[in-house]
């Protein structure tokens, strides 16, 4: 990670920690109260102890009461805090998800080729509830980690100004050690981080493929491959909490030799010169030494709670950098859309070699042109260029006659229709998975939708019919089924240009025939690209397109 | 595989154990790690002691010099307990937390293989992300059971005698009254907070749940959502579920929160105690070095068992995420594991075969028989949804017939093991999938000891080898998710050559030329001619093209098959 980067993630913490402060002043307004109290209440007691040893007995009865009433005060004021810091988390939680889904969708699609789902789910949910830490305990920790201990040291600046000198000096100490352990405590849990993503990735992908784990004989290989992740997981953790752990330390270092200090120096100062008002001093200090200590121990405890933030602020900063740039060209609202493809060069990486290399041709409104060339010749991906989700490296690909370059990927969605190779089947019913591509649609409408596509042929198998539940990933309906749906969605959403990446590739012969009767219903007065090896759908076309070439560009028989 | 969804889809919500079960079960499997875990209590214990003996003395010290009896306490004790304390510590989180990862690192392991061992036939209606839920926060929260429950609790024990003691020395009203107290915040109040807060670690651990799946919705059907202008909707349904899922924090968070000031309250009523015996308001008052040395000890032993209340709001999500976790053990396979080895080869022969896949729809195999004869090469044809996919579930053991009997070399596949009888059968489905790993590893997935050599083979056998061949990391290349780097076509030929680099004598090829280009199928189809020769090779279609080699020819139709012309 460059320096550059760095610097980027630290001022993204910086302004989401802006932005939480206003929310965590409640927070840090309760626990300054609370350590107020807490100096009183060791004084009360520091008192009585004092009255109690030099055996003066005066008017400890109200001492009592008052520090009893003190006492509640406490103890409501812990409950309010905690409260507060809760409120606030989830107030931070809440604008932060907002954003990184923002950032998500405006990445699109093609963060897909780059991500795993697995782990674009991990940057939507644990990402953010990873940060219940940083908002409830480390922003108010951070205020608090200063302003709390000042105060104990001004309180007892009064009542026993030596102790408080000591106490000043041990606590000097802390964030000197915090800041040697801390640099490299940063790193380590970026490192944690990473290992519990790809963690989660990986298992994921397991469970997707756990049938052909298992009916590979696989599953004993899997599990130890498994348990080597999971250790390089505990490894790593380890060293972020060793660090964290060195940190508390030093504050246990620090107690530990202002409570030695104070009971060995000043405990000696007492012997044969004691009063009341001098041993209760002695004790007060002694009894304020954990009330000082607290708060950074807090901030310690925090620390990997504020790592956790740079985790998710790189990954909001590596969506948010390749983005695209959208401007406001709108595409005209013709009857009809051409396409106009020219001089386009993609590579999906440099390794690979470009998919195209100055490809050009058109199709005019209401043509259906069928994509050929062998598998692999980059029939998918053009269909992604026009689709939006990728850009062209070089050349232009023009709608109506406007570069959909400067047209959101949204609205270039509008205007199209798509049915690809493997369509996402969310876990809902037939019904919610049909009207996916508009929600609007009338009852009339879908059935019509459900007609077109045959899914009236096999719907009346199922007890529940429309309303029959499927599980994720289509579990439920067989492949072609499942593409079924997928022509449905594309019935009820009426846009001019359609998009067919092999639309029959799981269908038998037979019902190839029923889905092709209704594409041709679908593609007239529509733009059609299509790519299919089934020779029957590819009757539809009206010109053909080689691939990757693009060359030759020739009528269809038909 | 269709309507399939009475029986299954009980399984969306798995059974319950009792939380003692499912706890009993979870501890069963950190067995192997008990003296690491043993040992960091220990440790912990050890620095509970010396943080005791360090403010003890520290009070008595002064105490001592303010009434002028002198050096009761030496410079020593104090600096060995302060000493002991700091490196105890230290110690102890390390070591404890060590050990509490290793145990989680063998639970994560323990639980995919409990989800194998049922899970042949796929996830099916539980959902991937709500099984990643229980696999990585519920198996985190587990951590709070050792850590933040039993190690202070195994303080609060370790701190009560030595509570008892020390009060009893200053008054035995004293000592007993701080006892019936610190019971009542280490023991009482935790169990109390456990009980309202249960059946709120339940909602909280369902609404993460019900959260992940909704973002994985959304992540995995991006390309849909973009296309159908879906985004703004799916987006709201996480951002329900979100609302959801705060509402009950935000209830847990002030059941907390309450639970905390309470256990503090207590702690403050045992000082408040203390100062009135020491006043001899009660229990006819106490010698005041005494009672400053319990002072000291009585806050310091407090502090530590304060977090056991929150610690019992805490413990019914352990016992929650206890219950889901372990809930994936319950998954019985579909089929019983035989005990004999499958024979090395021979006849598959299905006999009035019938099958549905729950007793309320209707059988998808019919009383079917067919035989398959060593060495043979047989079509199955029919429509999707026929039940083709079933007879190879039925093949490799995923299910069992519900009527007649399938036998292998002339044994009922029911007396097999599923391990041998898999290692027979080389299977290529329409669901096969492919990691997110390398070409290699994808090959490797079965036959882990297999030469580079056998892999190119392979490769080329399905018509793929010049494609990685030309890939500039060759083998080492990655496939992405579901095989998301390569073309539809490429990913299917990849997994073919993984089921043809098995040895396996039997393939079982589901729709093998699903995706490829009408040339590639064909010369893939010739070439398998060739390539399979001596293996027994059942495929399945929709259709034939004309140029396979066929010994028989099926029809399924009506959950029976009858012969078609060659």
């Amino acid at each position: 990670m460059s320096a550059v980067d760095k610097k980027i993630v630290r001022g993204w913490v910086k302004r989401r920690s802006a932005m939480s402060r206003k929310s965590a002043m409640p927070v840090v307004a309760w626990g300054l109260i609370s350590v107020a109290l807490g100096i009183w209440q060791a004084w009360l007691v520091a008192s009585l102890l004092a009255g109690f040893l030099m055996e003066r007995q005066a008017s400890e009865g109200r001492a009592i009461v008052i520090l009893a009433l003190v006492m509640i005060g406490r103890a409501v004021c812990q409950y309010l805090q905690e409260c507060a810091a809760a409120q606030s988390s989830i107030a931070g939680r809440r604008l932060l998800r907002r954003d990184m889904l923002e950032a998500i969708i405006r990445v699109g699609p093609p963060l897909l080729r780059r991500q795993h789902s697995g782990a674009v789910g991990t940057l939507i949910v644990d990402r953010i509830e990873w940060l219940d830490g940083f908002f409830s305990r480390w922003i108010p920790a951070s205020m608090i980690a200063m302003a709390g201990p000042c105060l104990v040291i001004a309180g007892l600046a009064f009542l026993n100004p030596r102790a408080a000198v000591i106490l000043a000096i041990c606590g000097f100490m802390v964030p000197v050690a915090q800041a040697v352990f801390g640099i490299g405590a940063a790193l380590a849990t970026r490192r944690q981080v990473l290992a519990m993503t790809r963690l989660q990735a990986r298992f994921l992908d397991r469970f997707r493929g756990i049938a052909t784990i298992v009916l590979s004989n696989a599953t004993e290989r899997e599990a130890s491959a498994l348990a080597d992740a999971t250790d390089t997981l505990r490894r790593r953790t380890m060293r972020v909490l060793r660090i964290a752990f060195l940190s508390s330390a030093a504050i246990d270092i620090a107690m530990v030799v202002a409570i030695v200090t104070i009971a060995v120096m000043q405990g000696r100062a007492l012997y044969g010169a004691s009063t009341p008002l001098s041993t209760a001093r002695v004790l007060v200090a002694l009894l304020l030494v954990p009330e000082f200590f607290a708060p950074l121990r807090g901030l310690a405890l925090a620390y990997q709670d504020r790592a956790h933030a740079s985790g998710a602020g790189e990954a909001m900063e590596d969506l948010v950098s390749d983005a695209d740039v959208a401007t406001a060209a709108e595409i005209p609202a013709l009857n009809g859309l051409s396409v106009d493809v020219r001089d386009v060069s993609y590579a999906w990486s440099a390794a690979r070699g470009p998919v195209f290399d100055h490809l050009s041709f058109d199709v005019a409104s209401g043509d259906v042109l069928v994509l050929d060339g062998r598998s692999g010749a980059g029939k998918s991906t053009l269909i992604e260029l026009l689709m939006g989700f990728v850009r062209p490296q070089e050349g232009r690909i023009l709608f109506n006659g406007i570069d959909i370059a400067a047209v959101s990927s949204r609205d270039i969605a509008e205007r199209l229709t798509w049915i690809g190779q493997r369509p996402v089947i969310f876990a809902g019913s037939l019904r919610e998975n049909i009207v996916f591509s508009r929600p609007s649609a009338t009852e009339a409408e879908l059935a019509a939708a459900v007609r077109a596509a045959a899914i009236d042929t096999f719907v009346t198998d199922f007890p529940d019919g429309l309303d029959t539940v499927v599980g994720e990933g289509g579990f439920g309906l067989s492949g072609g089924q499942a593409q079924r749906i997928a022509i449905a969605r594309a019935f009820l959403k009426d846009a001019p240009l359609l998009l067919l990446d092999e639309p029959t590739a799981h269908l038998d012969p037979a019902t190839e025939r029923a889905i092709i009767a209704a594409l041709r219903e679908l593609v007239k007065g529509r733009t059609v690209v299509l790519c299919s090896h089934s020779e029957a759908i590819r009757d539809l076309g009206t010109k053909r397109l080689i691939l990757p070439t693009g060359e030759e560009l020739r009528e269809s028989v038909s | 595989m269709s309507a399939t969804r009475d029986e299954r889809q009980t399984h969306t919500r798995l059974p319950h154990h009792s939380v003692a079960t499912a706890l009993g079960e979870i501890l069963s499997v950190w067995r192997p790690w008990s003296t690491r875990l043993l040992c960091g209590g220990l440790l912990s214990i050890l620095a509970l002691f010396s943080g005791l003996a360090l403010m003890g003395a520290a009070g008595l010290r002064v105490s001592a010099f303010a009434t002028g009896v002198g050096l009761a306490i030496g410079y020593v004790v104090l600096r060995l307990a302060g000493v002991g304390r700091i490196i105890l510590r230290y110690a102890e989180r390390l070591f404890a937390h060590d050990a509490m990862f290793r145990a989680l690192a063998g639970l994560r392991v323990w639980f995919f293989r409990k989800l194998a061992h049922g899970a042949a036939a796929g996830i099916g209606f539980r959902r991937s992300g709500d099984l990643l839920s229980r696999l990585v926060r519920d198996v985190d929260t587990l951590d709070n059971l050792y850590l933040r429950i039993a190690l202070p609790f195994l303080g609060a024990v370790a701190a009560m005698p030595v509570l008892l003691i020390v009060g009893w020395h200053a008054s035995p009203q004293l000592g007993v009254t701080l006892l019936v107290i610190f019971l009542m915040v280490a023991v009482l109040l935790p169990v109390i907070a456990a009980r309202i807060a249960r059946p709120a670690g339940a909602e909280i651990s369902e609404a993460e749940a019900d959260l992940r799946v909704a973002a994985l919705d959304f992540a995995s059907g991006m390309r849909e959502a973009r296309a159908f202008g879906a985004e703004p909707r799916l987006v709201d349904r996480i951002l329900a579920r979100q609302d959801v899922l705060y509402r009950t924090q935000w209830h847990h968070a002030r059941r907390q929160a309450a639970a905390g000031a309470s256990a503090f309250l207590w702690g403050q009523i045992a000082v408040l105690v203390i100062v009135c015996a020491m006043a001899g308001r009660v229990f006819g008052g106490v010698p005041a070095l005494n009672g400053v040395v319990v002072l000291f000890v009585t806050v310091t032993a407090f502090e530590g068992a304060m977090g056991l209340t929150r610690a019992g709001v805490l413990a019914a999500k352990v016992g929650h995420a206890a219950q889901r976790v372990t809930a994936v053990a319950d998954e019985a396979p579909l089929a019983t594991d035989g005990t004999q080895e499958a024979p090395r080869d021979g006849d598959v022969v299905l006999e009035n075969v019938s099958f549905a896949w729950s007793g309320k729809s209707r059988a998808v195999l019919d009383g079917l028989s067919m035989t398959i004869r060593r060495g043979e090469r047989v079509a199955l044809l029919g429509p999707s949804g026929i039940g083709k996919s079933t007879l190879a579930a039925l093949l490799l053991k995923v299910v069992e017939p519900d009527e007649g009997r399938i036998t292998f070399g002339g044994a009922d596949l029911r007396t097999l093991t599923s391990d041998s009888l898999r290692a027979r059968i080389g299977w290529l489905s329409q669901s096969t999938h492919l990691f997110d790993d390398t070409i290699r590893a994808n090959l490797l997935l079965a036959t882990p000891d297999a030469p580079e050599s056998a892999l190119w083979k392979a490769l080329d056998e399905a018509e793929i080898g010049d494609f990685v061949r030309n890939l500039p990391d060759g083998l080492d290349s990655w496939v992405g998710e579901g095989g998301a780097k390569v073309s539809g076509g490429q990913a299917r030929r990849i997994a073919l050559a993984r089921v043809l680099l098995t040895n396996a004598p039997l393939l079982v090829l589901d729709e093998p030329a699903t995706g490829l280009d009408a040339e590639t199928e064909r010369a893939f189809l010739a070439t398998l001619n060739e390539t399979s020769r001596g293996r027994t090779v059942l495929l399945i279609a929709h259709r034939l093209l004309g140029v396979e080699q066929f010994d028989q020819v099926w029809r399924l139709n009506g959950g029976k098959v009858e012969a078609a012309p060659v």
